[in-house]
């Protein structure tokens, strides 16, 4: 299997035709997708009730048994996931090909791809300075449009509020569904990953994207610099080199916080580096949920 | 400090670099839209003091390394006054004489000893590779020392090795015997570097400065060179004990001891509240202050009672001062012992003053007497044990029976006393028959020479011819002796005639020549018979002044009280002579700092000690390592030598020269390289400038 790498990804322009690119490269990869088939499967007979809906039962039963009886299914509707994109100024930053919101938008569309044609409903929550933008999930193929339209238009810009996005979510998303999260975490509040994950304690299967660039996993500047944020005013000139060890025991340390907490809250991690194929991101990904199913 | 190219001096500005730099090289930061700044800001925050210190620590480092570089270059020398010793004019054979006297011993913030050896291993490093070097350390006594040569460890090691002394050097001497060693140098610069404190005692104006033989074997005077440790004082303020003397004080007492000692204040400047403590047998029994004015000598006299008698050893302590050896001073002093004398009353009554012993128990007991009288009658007094008493008194006792004479003849020879006075129950047949052996004189008949009433006093007898050099009649001066020689005697024993041959000895006569004292020795023991009575029956002298003296002599004579002791005192670096009991066997002797003390044992059984190394007090040892009791003695310090009043400058130049004393133009100064240091400094500062760089 040969994997899209950042570079060629780079060069496919729009969201839609990446994420089409890296879910065909999925589903090459994929030997036997366990969403193949149909997701509403029979179950069991249950004897007629005043209340249950007419359209379900078997009358072929009634004329073997003269009786009433109700089909009953496994799943009762499609999967409703949500894909959660963060917006904010500090995805916008690259160091190479991709953005951060480029490789989340892309991850995101493919995954939406893929949720649609296994007929489960895929919607969007989209966390940016202004707010809260929301495609409700939608199992139709015409859906699609909608979301991956909405992805391609996103901007990074703003400030990150992860906590309110959870709170957002808590109010939007049904129980039992799936959120998959995009964003580098960078959120000024201690407490705006632990709501996040609190999602999973609704029975929600919660799953995060951790996307970063590999200059803030490396800091490979050695000048003095001046550091200016994306999301404020903030700046800062310093010699980079000097504060190298430092800055990587930081980062360290907030990478190892965020993958402990995740685990104890049984979230699935995953970090994802913006200069990696982000097909073998989802192949890592579905693998690991080929696991835990 | 001077600079060999102060020229290049001007390369110091280069230290200004990194300030310069620091204020001019402000290069524009590159600007880095960067999302994870939160994690930047707090990394800048955790470092920043240890980066702002570490800069400064970068900066300082770079300043002195670009500092030292230069100062180097220009090639600094310290010069040092006072230490340098090296002429120009090529090579010198080299004798460090080194004072090693008592006064080195002197504190002055450091001792003045070490000092001087600082001074002479300052000395030996300025000499020039070329130079042979011997070094003299000057003592009491002065070893010449190995011919100069080249080997620099050989004159470290006798620096070393070197010790102060206990006495005051010869400093002339030293000098002479330096020359005499420069001598054996082939080389022609003769060199002598003198290091003291230049003590008045220790330079003898009217002995010449040292001369070498030269070539031709013409007598040059070798270059001198002096080092006064003791710079800048004129005198070294010392106060010390001059003498201790220490005897006997029986009028405070059986065991009282008198210690009398001296205290000088050599110096210019009073010496207030100076502690004296006076210690004996390892208590302090005494202490007073004392007020010293400069210059002053002062005197006191402490009396104190001696817990036990016999030889007991103490010390006298003074506050220390500059040169505290000289303010302690051991002695041993004799005390005197209580002495039991057995009186044997040959004519009691109950009429106390007809009693033939009451004016003798009321001499031997008087208050403070040492001595301690038992009367007993003649029946209970012969059948005493006499061993338990040192002195018996038979006083105008019929003769004992042969087997109390036997007793009293074994007494006697073991080294016990007897005292025999006549009186009417003596018959000279019967004591010439039993007690002939004992008697130091044949008695012969009882002689009267008058009433001593009207007329007749004048026939009366008087004390004639008297051996005032014996230990019993000595004290006896003045009034005393007139007092003596004015008892009247009505009658007397006459003895048989004798010779000093036959062991006796008239102590005393009569005017008319009859024996009055005779003694005599008998095995280790002493007898004495007074030929007229002990109370008044036959004179007056028990009623006379000098009649408790005497008596008290007579006894202490007899039990060997008064024998003369030899002083027990030696001094600092001289041999002492004792004379010990024969039956005493002392091999060893203990110096007081533990060290063994040559003795040698001489033809007359005498022993010689020494020379003595060290003050305080010495403990004569028998073969087992057994302290021989009574015999420790003290060595102390010679006075003269703790007057440290410095030579003058002008006595030095009429001694040594002006040009000795001031150092000659230009050489009087050590150079002191300071270059290698600055590169040393300068290696290590970039040393850790890489090593503070390497650190992240």
């Amino acid at each position: 299997m040969e994997l899209l790498d950042a570079a060629t990804l780079a060069k496919l322009a729009g969201v839609k035709v990446r994420a089409r690119a890296v879910m065909e490269g999925v589903l090459s990869g994929l030997h036997k997708s366990p969403h193949q088939g149909q997701s509403v499967e029979f179950s069991e007979h249950k004897e007629y009730a005043p209340g249950d809906e007419l359209r379900h039962l078997d009358w072929k039963a009634f004329g073997k048994l003269d009786r009433y009886y109700v089909k009953r299914y496994e799943h009762e509707t499609n999967l409703k996931a949500t894909l959660v994109v963060d917006a904010s100024g500090s995805m916008g930053y690259r160091s190479g090909a991709l953005s951060k919101l480029e490789v989340a938008t892309t991850l995101a569309g493919a995954l939406a791809y893929l949720l649609v044609r296994q007929q489960d409903a895929a919607g969007l929550s989209v966390v940016t300075r202004n707010g809260f933008a929301d495609v409700p999930p939608r199992a139709a193929p015409g859906h699609l449009h909608a979301v991956l339209g909405a992805l391609e238009a996103l901007q990074p810009a703003g400030g990150t509020d992860l906590y309110a996005a959870a709170e957002h979510l808590a109010e939007r998303v049904r129980r039992g569904g799936l959120v998959l999260v995009f964003s580098d975490l960078f959120d000024d509040r201690d407490d705006a990953l632990s709501r996040v994950l609190a999602l999973r304690a609704r029975r929600n299967d919660v799953a995060v994207f951790h996307v970063l660039d590999p200059a803030e996993l490396e800091f490979p500047f050695d000048d003095p610099t001046l550091f200016l944020s994306m999301e404020d005013e903030r700046r800062l000139e310093v010699n980079a080199r000097e504060i190298r060890q430092s800055y990587l025991e930081e980062f360290e340390a907030f990478l190892a916080r965020t993958r402990a907490a995740c685990t104890e809250a049984d979230v699935d991690y995953l970090l994802v580096r913006t200069d990696e194929p982000l097909d073998a991101v989802l192949l890592r990904f579905l693998g690991r949920r080929e696991e835990r199913a | 400090m001077v600079f060999a190219q102060p020229w290049l001096l001007l390369g110091a500005l280069a230290a200004l670099i990194p300030l310069a730099v620091h204020l001019f090289d402000r290069r524009k930061p590159r600007p880095q839209p960067f999302a994870a700044i939160a994690f930047v800001l707090r990394s800048q925050r955790r470092t920043a003091s240890r980066l702002k210190l570490k800069r400064i620590v970068l900066y300082t480092l770079r300043t002195l390394i670009l500092l030292a570089i230069p100062l180097a270059l220009a090639r600094p020398e310290l010069r040092r006054p006072g230490t340098a010793v090296a002429h120009a004019e090529g090579p010198a054979a080299t004798a460090l004489v080194v004072d090693r006297g008592l006064a080195m011993r002197f504190q002055d913030g450091e001792s003045l000893f070490e000092r001087a050896r600082d001074e002479a291993r300052s000395a030996l490093a300025s000499l020039g590779i070329d130079d042979p070097v011997t070094v003299v350390p000057c003592g009491p006594e002065v070893v010449p020392p190995a011919a100069p040569g080249l080997n620099r460890s050989e004159a470290r090691d006798t620096l070393d090795r070197m010790r102060p002394a206990w006495a005051a050097p010869d400093l002339g001497h030293c000098l002479e015997v330096a020359a005499r060693v420069l001598e054996e140098s082939p080389v022609a610069g003769k060199r002598i570097v003198l290091i003291s404190a230049f003590i008045a005692g220790t330079l003898r104006p009217e002995t010449p400065p040292p001369l070498v033989r030269g070539a031709g074997d013409k007598r040059i005077r070798p270059d001198l060179v002096l080092r006064d440790v003791a710079r800048g004082r004129r005198m070294l303020n010392n106060h010390f004990l001059a003498e201790v003397k220490a005897e006997p004080a029986p009028q405070s007492g059986a065991r009282g001891v008198q210690i009398a000692f001296t205290v000088r204040n050599v110096s210019d400047a009073p010496a207030h509240e100076v502690q004296a403590s006076l210690e004996l047998g390892g208590r302090v029994l005494a202490k007073t202050f004392l007020e010293l004015a400069a210059g002053a000598t002062v005197q006191k006299t402490l009396v104190v009672r001696a817990e036990t008698g016999g030889t007991v050893a103490g010390a006298v302590t003074l506050t220390t001062d500059g040169l505290a050896e000289d303010d302690r001073r051991d002695f041993v002093v004799q005390v005197p012992r209580e002495l039991k004398i057995l009186v044997v009353d040959g004519a009691p009554s109950p009429v106390r003053y007809r009693d033939e012993v009451f004016f003798l128990e009321a001499a031997l007991g008087a208050p403070s007497s040492p001595l301690r009288p038992v009367v007993r009658d003649v029946e209970a007094g012969l059948r005493e044990r006499f061993e338990a008493y040192d002195v018996v008194v038979l006083a105008n006792v019929p003769a004992p029976p042969a087997e109390d004479v036997a007793r009293l003849r074994a007494f006697v020879e073991s080294g016990g006393g007897l005292l025999i006075s006549a009186g009417d129950k003596v018959e000279p047949e019967a004591w010439n028959a039993r007690m002939g052996e004992l008697l130091p004189r044949p008695l012969r008949l009882v002689k009267s020479a008058g009433t001593g009433t009207g007329e007749a006093e004048g026939r009366l007898a008087r004390l004639g011819d008297m051996r005032w050099d014996s230990q019993i009649f000595a004290p006896f001066s003045g009034k005393a002796r007139e007092g003596l020689l004015g008892a009247r005697f009505s009658r007397y024993m006459l003895v048989e005639g004798g010779t000093r041959a036959d062991g006796s000895e008239v102590l005393a006569a009569y005017d008319d020549g009859a024996p009055a004292f005779v003694s005599a020795r008998r095995g280790g023991g002493r007898v004495l018979l007074y030929t007229a009575t002990l109370d008044r029956d036959w004179g007056d002298l028990a009623i006379r002044t000098s009649y408790l003296p005497l008596m008290q002599r007579a006894v202490a004579w007899l039990a060997g009280a008064l024998d003369e002791r030899e002083r027990l005192e030696g001094r600092v670096g001289r041999t002492l002579v004792l004379h010990p009991d024969p039956q005493t066997a002392v091999r060893t002797v203990q110096s007081p700092s533990g060290v063994e003390v040559p003795v040698s044992i001489e033809a007359d059984h005498s022993l010689r000690v020494g020379p003595l190394p060290e003050p305080g007090l010495y403990r004569p040892l028998d073969a087992s390592g057994q302290l021989v009791v009574g015999s420790q003695f003290t060595a102390a310090l010679d006075p003269a030598d703790s007057d440290l009043t410095r030579l003058d400058e002008a006595q030095l130049q009429a001694y040594f020269g002006e040009e000795a004393v001031r150092g000659p133009a230009g050489t009087a100064e050590r150079r002191v390289p300071l270059w290698t240091w600055l590169v040393v400094g300068a290696a290590l500062a970039f040393f850790f400038e890489g090593l503070l760089l390497r650190k992240p």
